[in-house]
């Protein structure tokens, strides 16, 4: 009951949030120079008449405010509106999503299965040759752009034949069976699953190695050692579970860039993902769909949040405590 | 000890981080540019495509050498792909692309001498310059073996087309004098269209897609809000009826588009097999060139088109790699270089450009002293790599319309300081240039800043210009922002820019060239300066536009658009830079490819076949 009352009071403190983020975002895209017209109005056959039934399409007559206005009305009623093309922002997402979930979930799942088990050991073997191969490694990940790890991988894609050139499937998948499918999919992913993997993977690592240290050099800690509690029960069963706390914070973000993430890498890789159809959108000023996605990342974020402190709540029994004695 | 030890090896890491930098700085060997020669060398064209009738149907025979059957070219485009499959709806070109593979048009033109040609249609006649008598094939089939009649051609034109379904641009430019031209059914194989007056540029509108009445008809009548979405790029390739050679299977949004063979194409062999030779056809989407190469030099690719650096790279590996590299002659696009002559005022009563240099531009002498003094060789071999021809006219290099007596000339400092002396302009000590009445001749140049290749021209003008005395404040500006100041603005003084044209019909400028044109750039007349007082040679070009079109014999046409071209020429209201080259790069398993410089590469996708024994 407590739980409950709590989610509903964080998800009404949510609409104000959502409301700026719309006014700020919406009115900077349009006070932008960006005119989605331009390329139109510079080409020698597109005529007097063609333009003025585009601009009136797209709305750009009026004024920014009754643009907002009829957006937001839109919005509500869950329509998000046309593209500058006249496709349905919907259904545009809708191509991409899957691909995009596709994946992130295949790096998170690989990242945090990797990463957090990676961390443990390093901080249970602290100063260990062990943990110090582990931290230049991690080093090197985190310092390595992505964008440029990616360009290294597609050279060698294209050196070596091993691996295609980007995308998501080959062009002959239609004529596949299930099995050459998976294949092929998988052989594409390879490349932009590894540049992100290496990314969060090293950011992770280090991450649950600091927060495990920390706990392991508290008070508890050595108590729990002094009354010769056994070194397996100390780590896994008092220390890990205080350490955990900072990762689910974490995890909230990572629900966040489920959806948004990894723009660079999917345009190096040339991967049919949601960056990618942002990153034009944002260039030609479409705006439902920038706005669609803008607010589509706000909602996951709060979302993600929220997620993440309902998860606290169960993992932590102090914030249980804490909630149950305000109410 | 230790310390020593870090320390050394920090520096030996510092050293041979350094020493890559430094390699750098050493000026490299000299790199010979490879320039394919200018124009397509041995290529043997086949004979002209023949009309043949075997039991009752009319087919369309290529002569090309027969081939063989099956396999998949792999083609690009660069950008997000196609915005819907609907001939009629489509205003960029991926989309005109896609939908050009599967409508075929009543019409289309000669690949080498740019004049319309029967294409769907068997044969036509134009009587009376202003009667076109369009005789169809018989017996030739839909993708779905519903036979193609004149009921289909007469739907297209009457409700599609002249009923403004769609992008409207083909309607909006047969208007002639507010008045529709009329189309009529003759018989079920005869269609005769009717233009009010003759009109020349309709006959090339005649290439335009044929719809399938039994597929476009129902959407028609659910009205023009259903017609923007119908066939759109959600659409089930299963339910597309097409003319041409192949006809979409899948779409994948920013993957791929795939076509298959049209098995009821009219095209056959000389061994009277149905075309096309190649059962697939494949446009993959990539987002930008450097992926386009990747994908290419990965086998992921059969075709591409290529760009500045990567054209000497690639005929560097063409020697030991399976693919050819053509070169297809000038591009059709324009590059220039304007002056502002707008001596009108805006609505606060402020001069658009400043009368000081008002008197400048206006000053055909000065003009002409700015086109001298422009090195458009340095230009083609420093920004081009080579890969281009300089411009001096209107139209571009490869339009059947080009006006070929008008001389090219070197840059000539002399000349242009002649010119200059002549018009009162005179420097100071220090080289400086000032006008009759002693101003400073300084002014703005500006293009759209992120075009690397404009920036480059703009550097170079900037310089040559400067070595007249004047002072140019150069200022690659937004795209946006320019086109505005273009358009609407109008408070820029000299501008580089380029605009697309066609070879085939010069009437497609007649929006930058007439004075009232929506993009007469050079003298932007804006709503309330319709009437404003034109120059003797506006009202020339004006003229020559209007006839023009109104001529429909090619011959007659062209002194038209020679003496508009010689107008520009000599007036300098533009003065163009240069042509980029167009190179493309496809693999030699493909036979009958036959490059031409108006066609492209891969205009005869009917006729390309993969050679089965290799090379």
């Amino acid at each position: 009951m407590e739980i409950l009352k709590y989610i509903l009071k964080r998800i009404l403190q949510t609409i104000p949030l959502l409301i700026i983020v719309s006014l700020i975002s919406f009115f900077i895209i349009r006070l932008s120079p960006v005119d989605p017209l331009a390329e139109l109005k510079l080409n020698p056959s597109v005529s007097k008449e063609t333009l003025q039934r585009e601009t009136e399409r797209l709305g750009l007559d009026k004024p920014i405010i009754v643009q907002y206005g009829k957006w937001a009305k839109a919005f509500l009623r869950g329509d998000l509106g046309i593209t500058s093309n006249g496709e349905q922002v919907s259904a545009k997402l809708k191509e991409r999503i899957p691909n995009t979930l596709l994946l992130t979930v295949i790096v998170i799942f690989l990242s945090w299965s990797v990463g957090v088990p990676l961390g443990v050991i390093a901080a249970v073997n602290w100063k260990s040759p062990l943990d110090r191969i582990l931290t230049v490694l991690t080093s090197i990940g985190m310092a390595i752009p992505s964008f440029f790890l990616a360009v290294l991988l597609l050279i060698l894609a294209v050196k070596t034949g091993w691996f295609p050139v980007g995308g998501l499937t080959s062009s002959n998948f239609m004529d596949m069976s299930f099995s050459q499918k998976v294949i092929d999919v998988t052989r594409h992913l390879i490349l932009p699953v590894t540049v992100l993997f290496t990314l969060s993977l090293a950011g992770l690592q280090r991450q649950m190695r600091a927060n495990l240290l920390d706990v392991l050099d508290s008070d508890y800690v050595k108590f729990a050692r002094a009354k010769g509690v056994g070194e397996f029960s100390v780590i896994y069963k008092h220390a890990l579970r205080n350490a955990v706390n900072p990762m689910i914070t974490l995890l909230g973000f990572e629900f966040a860039g489920l959806l948004s993430g990894a723009a660079l890498t999917e345009y190096v890789f040339q991967y049919p993902g949601l960056g990618r159809l942002i990153l034009e959108a944002v260039l030609k000023s479409d705006i439902n769909l920038v706005m669609a996605s803008l607010m589509m990342g706000a909602i996951m974020l709060v979302v993600g949040n929220l997620i993440a402190d309902i998860l606290l709540i169960i993992t932590d029994p102090r914030i249980r405590q804490k909630n149950g004695g305000q109410a | 000890m230790k310390r020593i030890f870090y320390i050394i090896i920090t520096l030996s890491i510092i050293i041979f981080v350094t020493k890559a930098c430094i390699k750098q700085d050493i000026p490299q060997p000299e790199i010979t540019v490879l320039r394919p020669k200018t124009q397509i060398t041995d290529v043997e064209y086949p004979a002209d495509q023949k009309n043949v009738s075997i039991s009752g149907s009319d087919y369309l025979q290529s002569q090309a050498p027969v081939g063989s059957f099956g396999g998949t070219l792999v083609a690009s485009t660069i950008g997000e792909g196609p915005k819907t499959f609907n001939p009629f709806n489509s205003k960029d070109n991926i989309s005109s692309l896609m939908s050009d593979i599967m409508y075929d048009g009543l019409l289309t033109t000669h690949p080498l001498t740019g004049q319309p040609i029967p294409k769907l249609a068997k044969s036509f006649e134009i009587e009376n310059h202003t009667d076109y008598i369009i005789h169809l094939r018989k017996g030739i089939n839909w993708s779905d073996g519903k036979p193609i009649t004149a009921d289909d051609v007469v739907f297209t034109w009457k409700d599609i087309i002249f009923g403004g379904y769609g992008n409207t641009s083909i309607r909006d430019s047969v208007i002639i004098d507010g008045e529709l031209p009329r189309v009529y059914k003759i018989d079920n194989y005869t269609v005769k269209f009717v233009t009010p007056k003759p009109f020349a540029p309709f006959v090339s509108l005649l290439s335009a897609p044929i719809a399938p009445k039994h597929v476009f008809e129902p959407a028609v009548k659910k009205g023009r809000a259903y017609f923007d979405t119908f066939l759109s790029t959600n659409s089930d390739p299963k339910i597309f009826v097409t003319s041409g050679a192949f006809r979409l299977q899948e779409y994948v949004p920013a993957q791929r588009v795939v076509f298959a063979r049209n098995p009821n194409y009219y095209m056959i062999n000389t061994q009277n097999k149905k075309l096309p030779y190649l059962n697939k056809l494949v446009y993959l989407i990539v987002g930008d060139v450097n992926n386009e190469v990747l994908k290419f030099e990965g086998g992921e690719l059969d075709v591409i088109g290529l760009q500045g650096a990567n054209v000497a790279r690639f005929k560097e590996l063409e020697k030991h790699s399976d693919f050819t590299v053509y070169n297809i002659g000038p591009d059709t696009g324009t590059m220039y270089l304007a002056m502002n002559l707008n001596t009108r005022r805006n609505d606060e009563g402020k001069f658009y450009v400043d009368p000081i240099k008002q008197i400048w531009f206006q000053d055909k002498n000065f003009r002409t002293a700015v086109d001298y003094a422009i090195d458009r060789k340095n230009m083609v071999l420093n920004i081009a790599n080579g890969l281009a021809q300089p411009l001096f006219t209107a139209e571009s290099l490869n339009s059947i319309f080009l006006n070929k007596n008008l001389p090219t000339y070197q840059r000539d400092l002399y000349k242009s300081k002649e010119l200059l002396k002549k018009s009162g302009f005179y420097w100071d000590k220090s080289g400086k240039l000032f006008d009759k009445f002693g101003h400073r001749v300084e002014f703005n140049l500006v293009t759209n800043a992120g075009n690397t290749e404009r920036e480059a021209i703009g550097v170079m003008v900037k310089q040559d210009l400067e070595d007249l005395g004047m002072k140019v404040n150069f200022k690659p500006i937004e795209f946006n922002s320019l086109v505005n100041k273009l358009v609407s603005t109008l408070d820029w003084d000299m501008v580089i820019m380029g605009f697309t044209g066609s070879p085939l019909e010069p009437n497609g400028g007649k929006n930058v060239w007439l004075s009232d044109g929506t993009l007469h750039v050079f003298n932007m007349r804006l709503e309330k300066d319709m009437n404003s007082k034109r120059f003797d040679f506006e009202n020339r070009i004006d003229y020559l536009f209007t006839q023009g079109a109104l001529e429909t014999d090619f011959h007659e046409r062209k002194k038209f658009y020679d003496e508009y071209q010689e107008i520009v020429y000599n007036e300098k209201p533009m003065i163009y830079i240069y042509s980029p080259l167009r190179i493309y790069a496809i693999r030699n398993k493909f036979k009958n490819v036959f490059p031409t410089s108006l066609g492209g590469i891969t205009y005869n996708l009917e006729e390309i076949f993969i050679s089965k024994g290799g090379n």
